[in-house]
């Protein structure tokens, strides 16, 4: 199983230090193992576990929206009905924002699509003149 | 009751004067009354082009359908507004 420094972690996700540190103090995280000199050795699942969160607070979940998803994450079976509803809502959220983003990518390649089209001008600096 | 037809134009669309005046042979043949259509600047309604799935121009949509992107021959375009009820119907009684 490969291990991951903390410096290894910060690298990979963009995370600080002391933002792991405190994920981990407050419970985001589960208690990181420690090798025998004490440094911090972090696994593939807690890589996984801080994806999520941060895909979580992009979506600007709280922090303590995302423990209690994580907790569902852990076990999905035995999650307590308050954390389904709570996923339940933060889905609709992530399908509202989805659906927005559709949209807006659409919208951008359909301008792209006329810009590139065009023979005089380019109707996406019209779009952004008139407003 | 008339067939909606909507041309998407944008400013710079060489292609779209075509299709307009594809749009108006057909419109002579089959008779004013049957179709209703219109020019719709994609930069005016940009959202109702998106939500019907327009990605370039010019395209057509009938009855709120996009149903060409790119130019229809007039024989394409003629044939797509045979095929709606309204437009058989009418020849039927003729």
């Amino acid at each position: 199983m490969k291990l991951y420094r903390i410096g290894d972690i910060t690298n990979l996700t963009g995370l600080s230090a002391d933002t792991l540190r405190y994920y981990e103090k407050i419970g985001l995280l589960p208690r990181v193992s420690r090798s025998v000199s004490g440094i911090r050795q972090y696994e593939e699942r807690d890589i996984s576990r801080l994806r999520f969160i941060q895909r979580a607070q992009k979506m600007n979940f709280s922090l303590a929206e995302i423990g209690d998803l994580l907790k569902m994450r852990e076990n999905p079976q035995h999650a307590r009905d308050e954390v389904r509803q709570l996923a339940s809502d933060k889905l609709a959220e992530v399908e509202e924002r989805v659906n927005e983003l559709d949209t807006l990518r659409k919208e951008l390649q359909l301008l792209l699509n006329l810009c590139r089209a065009s023979e005089d001008g380019c109707p996406i600096i019209e779009k952004i003149d008139s407003k | 009751m008339s067939i909606k037809v909507e041309v998407f134009s944008s400013p710079g669309c060489s292609k779209c004067g075509h299709a307009k005046e594809a749009l108006r042979k057909l419109v002579d043949e089959l008779g004013e009354d049957q179709i209703d259509w219109r020019e719709v600047n994609i930069l005016d309604e940009l959202d109702y082009a998106v939500e019907l799935g327009v990605l370039s121009t010019p395209a057509i949509a009938i009855n709120g359908e996009l149903v060409f992107s790119g130019l229809p021959s007039v024989r394409k375009l003629c044939a797509a507004l045979e095929n709606r009820p309204g437009i058989e119907a009418r020849r039927d009684q003729a």
